[in-house]
């Protein structure tokens, strides 16, 4: 007699799944709905985000997040939480834990693809949203919101397979099953760069296998976490199981400290990843596990250009790449290395290429180059950028483009042969500042990239098979493009994470995201009665 | 809009003259191989056709070849990319010849010079100068032409400035040689006045670095004054300037600044200058509406003219659009597309009928050129009809034998340049839906003149 064998399960099949369209704003109508849209959003801000502590509004100390692009705009009246408020968000989760865990998956995936429904009926809505909040350019601001519809309905469709279990070995006698069960309370540390996608994923993630979830988002993005965190209690998500709490370090700290959860998840710079691995290991006399952290920190990541690359190719690919949402990306480009062979022709035709950079409002369809997200950021841009250009061999630094406006603007800047040391080389900038490095050899490259701490994404351009095969054999990089630009993952085609001090690695938008949000549990029955298989 | 043209028919009696014209095209085509080379690239085609993986690697050799300046990287890259193709026996023999220790350069060098010859005839000349022998061979044997200029990609306002210096030197150097060629009475007049010896296609791809598919503002800030000086070089010395289409990305701009420059008082008269409508697109009747509506606000001494084509993106359009999730703006169905083409020529004719455009239909597929040819006729016109160097060659010979009007789109350019061409070329010529390749395999001709 056999025992029912649970049927393989490929969590997410491709077929099942498909990317939410992004806007095709190449159309001029496509365009005026947008600003319609945005213009519909002004008349209603500033947005007022109070606490949501359980079905409990909070309000606490007032603070706002503004416009990049005009910082006298205020886009939200945020509520920032204390410990106090994490404490008691915490005890909600802790209390609705139980019922959120034992709803079935089915039911979660519904709820979440509910939540998604919502979000494609106001598409337009809350990208306007991401452009006054963040300073995302339209195509970027879409892209977010596409991309927070895109995990909602991937991580259902995951949630439902990983619900089915796991095939096991199955002898006579025995009946062996594994399943999966949802860790625990599960805080997600929000980053202000994709506001509504990686903090949707992040939450929709650990939600959909069960988990109740307090929600921490960037101070930059709390209307932003507002809107993602509203459509999924719209959709269902109870309310016990889903708290957003605005604030800025202290609420983040005492989630990270807290003995009762379970799960943190976390998107941001690596010195506050490294500090969250730290603090969360440490295990509390009343507490009965082991955190986990997941964990997507910063980039430095390099495009490598061989000697038989296409510079048409690679000049509007690496624009794209290292000043696209003014290098705000952990994905963005920061460094190029490329073959001595073509180094001058390629400087030569990027450093006319930056020449035509647009920096201006996000709002404007023309900007190549938005504003940087705020004041401390431009002038940590504007140090780096006056240290290379000091240093570098050639600087080409875009300054007549910058806007006389009070946006957080910066001028895009290319920086040619400064040495590895330079801290424009080693440190990760998070702005439009790319520098350019001549090489010997595709493996000097190579060499470089390895001796690099962060292993994000890199790119590839050459039209040798065998080199291509040679660098994705030997790169450390969690995503390598090759022949494209390195940023746009989606979810499902480009599964997103690195490793060393990239983060943690395990892949959101990917197959086995959803494994780091449960527990396997494996029952073996004996089915031996009286020495017969029953 | 003047008619439902899309869902109009071309009448019950214009078939019989549609399948005549064609047969007497086919009979006037150069059957005997006038060169060796000629045989060997069709067996080339025929083998790439036949072999999908073969294609690719033939493809990415072309494509990769000016970037290899040396034997030795030559030899690598078409080793790798033979390799890669490994369900092809073809391609495994090739690969093991470019391995060999004794093969290896000699094959390689074989390669390029295949690659080198298959773009020459394609391209008409290394840069005017150059090209000036065949373009007035092809001038003295009936032909007209209109040369394009190719080259890199433009991401620099210097690479804009030197392709906008190029085009100008161009139209100088065409404009003083063509003044000693014989009189042509067939190319040098139609119903509606005179037409320039000259004649430059000029992509505005190439004039600005500032083209943005959101934002056409930019790119018509970007290109205006280098195309209103190409404008006025052209209107100086009695050329013509014919813009040419791009990807669906660019199109709005590209029309958008051409008729703009157009409306102003400076050109009203001259230069004769032209447009390009690309029937693949599904939107291409509401395009012909907006430029037909141009025409009637902006009658010129030199009627606008329309080059109707295919369109030669078909590819880039459709992974752009999947990749997106958009609905592809060119038509996936051959024969839908081929309707569409059917009925945009009839309403150019019709509007060339009135006197305010020239149409000048430039296609390769036999039933379209046919079909033009006969429904002009029947209206009492002479319509200009286009081909491409080194694709059309032999529709161009046919065409003269025919006594119609031809002109060839000659690219020119050096081998960096002509290799992207190359590869399009190479790519349409080998397409499923190519109407050459239909007729390279033999398919009869009454299937080939076939109402679509």
């Amino acid at each position: 007699m056999s025992a029912t064998v649970p049927s393989p399960s490929t969590p997410a099949s491709p077929r099942a799944f498909a990317n939410e369209p992004v806007l095709e704003l190449r159309r001029a109508e496509v365009r005026a709905a947008a600003l319609e849209a945005l213009a519909k959003l002004d008349a209603t801000l500033p947005i007022e985000v109070p606490m949501l502590i359980g079905d409990e509004l909070v309000r606490g100390e007032a603070f706002a997040s503004v416009d990049p692009s005009a910082p006298e705009r205020v886009v939200a009246r945020a509520h920032a939480a204390t410990a106090a408020h994490v404490d008691a968000a915490i005890g909600r989760a802790t209390e609705a834990q139980r019922a959120w865990g034992a709803t079935s998956a089915p039911e979660r995936a519904a709820l979440l693809r509910r939540a998604a429904e919502l979000m494609r009926g106001q598409r337009t809505a809350l990208a306007a949203l991401a452009v006054r909040e963040c300073g995302k350019p339209w195509p970027e601001a879409d892209g977010d919101v596409c991309e927070a519809i895109d995990f909602l309905e991937y991580y259902a469709t995951g949630a439902e397979a990983l619900g089915r279990g796991r095939a096991l070995i199955q002898l006579p006698g025995e009946r062996n099953t594994m399943t999966y069960v949802p860790r625990g309370v599960t805080g997600v540390i929000a980053p202000w760069n994709f506001p509504l996608a990686i903090l949707c994923g992040m939450t929709s993630a650990a939600l959909a296998t069960g988990n109740a979830v307090v929600v921490k988002p960037a101070e930059q993005a709390p209307a932003c976490a507002k809107a993602v965190v509203d459509a999924l209690h719209a959709a269902g998500v109870p309310h016990g199981a889903l708290s957003l709490l605005p604030g800025g370090d202290e609420p983040g700290k005492a989630l990270v400290a807290d003995p009762r959860v379970h799960t943190i998840v976390f998107t941001g710079s690596c010195a506050a990843g490294l500090s969250i691995l730290e603090r969360a290991a440490k295990v509390e006399d009343n507490q009965f596990h082991i955190k986990k952290v997941v964990a997507e920190m910063g980039g430095k990541n390099v495009i490598i250009v061989d000697a038989d690359a296409d510079l048409d190719d690679v000049v509007p690919a690496v624009l794209s790449s290292a000043f696209g949402f003014a290098g705000q990306k952990c994905s963005a480009a920061s460094r190029v290395l490329v073959h001595e062979h073509v180094a001058d022709a390629l400087a030569q035709r990027l450093i006319g290429a930056v020449a035509t950079l647009k920096v201006g409002p996000a709002e404007d369809f023309a900007t190549d180059v938005p504003p940087v997200i705020d004041a401390a950021a431009r002038e940590r841009v504007r140090d780096y950028t006056a240290q290379g250009a000091a240093a570098a061999a050639r600087a080409a630094v875009a300054t007549d483009a910058v806007p006389d406006a009070d946006g957080f603007y910066v001028a895009p800047a290319l920086l040619i042969g400064l040495p590895d040391e330079h801290p424009v080389i080693a440190d990760e900038i998070f702005g439009p500042v790319l520098a350019m490095q001549a090489v010997r050899s595709i493996g000097e490259a190579c060499d470089r990239v390895d001796a690099a701490r962060f292993a994000l994404t890199g790119g590839l351009f050459s039209r040798s098979p065998r080199t291509v095969e040679e660098v994705a054999a030997r790169t450390p990089v969690g995503n390598l493009y090759v022949n494209r630009e390195i940023t746009g993952a989606m979810v499902g085609r480009q599964p997103f994470g690195g490793g060393r001090l990239s983060g943690t690695g395990p892949k959101a938008g990917g197959p086995d995201y959803l494994t780091q949000f449960v527990e396997a549990r494996a029952v073996t029955e004996n089915t031996v009665r009286h020495g017969l298989v029953v | 809009m003047l008619m439902n043209a899309a869902d109009a028919e071309a009448g019950p009696d214009l078939e019989p003259r549609i399948a005549t014209i064609g047969r007497e095209l086919v009979a006037k085509m150069p059957t005997a191989r006038r060169t060796p080379r000629a045989a060997v690239e069709r067996r080339v085609m025929g083998a790439m056709v036949a072999d999908p993986e073969l294609r690719a690697a033939v493809f990415r050799f072309v494509d990769v070849r000016p970037a290899c300046d040396d034997p030795r990287e030559l030899a690598r890259h078409l080793g790798e990319l033979l390799a890669e193709a490994d369900d092809s026996p073809l391609a495994r023999r090739g690969a093991a010849l470019a391995d060999g220790p004794l093969t290896r350069r000699a094959t390689a060098k074989a390669a390029a010079l295949g690659v080198e010859q298959m773009a020459q005839r394609f391209i008409i000349g290394a840069d005017a100068r150059d090209a000036l022998p065949a373009i007035e061979q092809l001038w003295r044997a009936g032909a007209a032409t209109t040369v394009d200029l190719l080259g890199e990609a433009t991401v620099t306002e210097e690479e804009a400035e030197s392709y906008a210096r190029r085009c100008e030197e161009t139209l100088l150097t065409l404009h003083e040689a063509s003044r000693a060629w014989p009189s042509r009475e067939r190319l040098e007049r139609d119903a509606l006045g005179p037409l320039p010896r000259v004649n430059l296609s000029v992509k505005v791809s190439a004039l600005t670095p500032l083209l943005r598919p959101a934002a056409p503002e930019r790119g018509i800030a970007g290109a205006r004054a280098r195309l209103r000086r190409l404008l006025a070089v052209a209107r100086d010395t009695g050329a013509h300037l014919h813009v040419d289409m791009e990807s669906f990305d660019t199109r709005e701009a590209i029309a958008e600044l051409t008729l703009a420059l157009l409306s102003e008082p400076e050109f009203a008269d001259r230069p004769s200058a032209g447009i390009v409508l690309q029937a693949y697109l599904t939107e291409s009747p509401r395009h012909l509406d907006r430029l037909l509506a141009w025409t009637r606000e902006h009658p010129r001494a030199q009627p606008l003219t329309i080059r109707l084509v295919k369109g030669a993106y078909w590819d880039h359009e459709t992974v752009e659009a999947l990749q997106h999730g958009w609905t592809p703006p060119v038509f996936q169905d051959r024969r839908a597309c081929d309707r569409n083409y059917e009925a945009l020529t009839r309403r150019l004719i019709d509007a060339q009928a009135d006197g305010r455009v020239r149409a000048a239909i430039a296609s390769h597929n036999l039933r379209s050129i046919a079909h033009a040819a006969a429904y002009a006729d029947a209206r009492g016109l002479d319509v200009e009809l286009q081909v491409l160097r080194g694709l059309g060659d032999e529709t161009q010979a046919a065409l003269l034998a025919a006594g119609r009007r031809v002109r060839a789109y000659c690219p020119i350019g050096d081998l960096v340049a002509g290799m992207a061409y190359l590869v399009r070329r190479l790519l349409e010529n080998t397409s499923n839906d190519s109407f050459l390749r239909a007729q390279a395999e033999g398919v009869d001709l009454t299937t080939l003149l076939e109402q679509p």
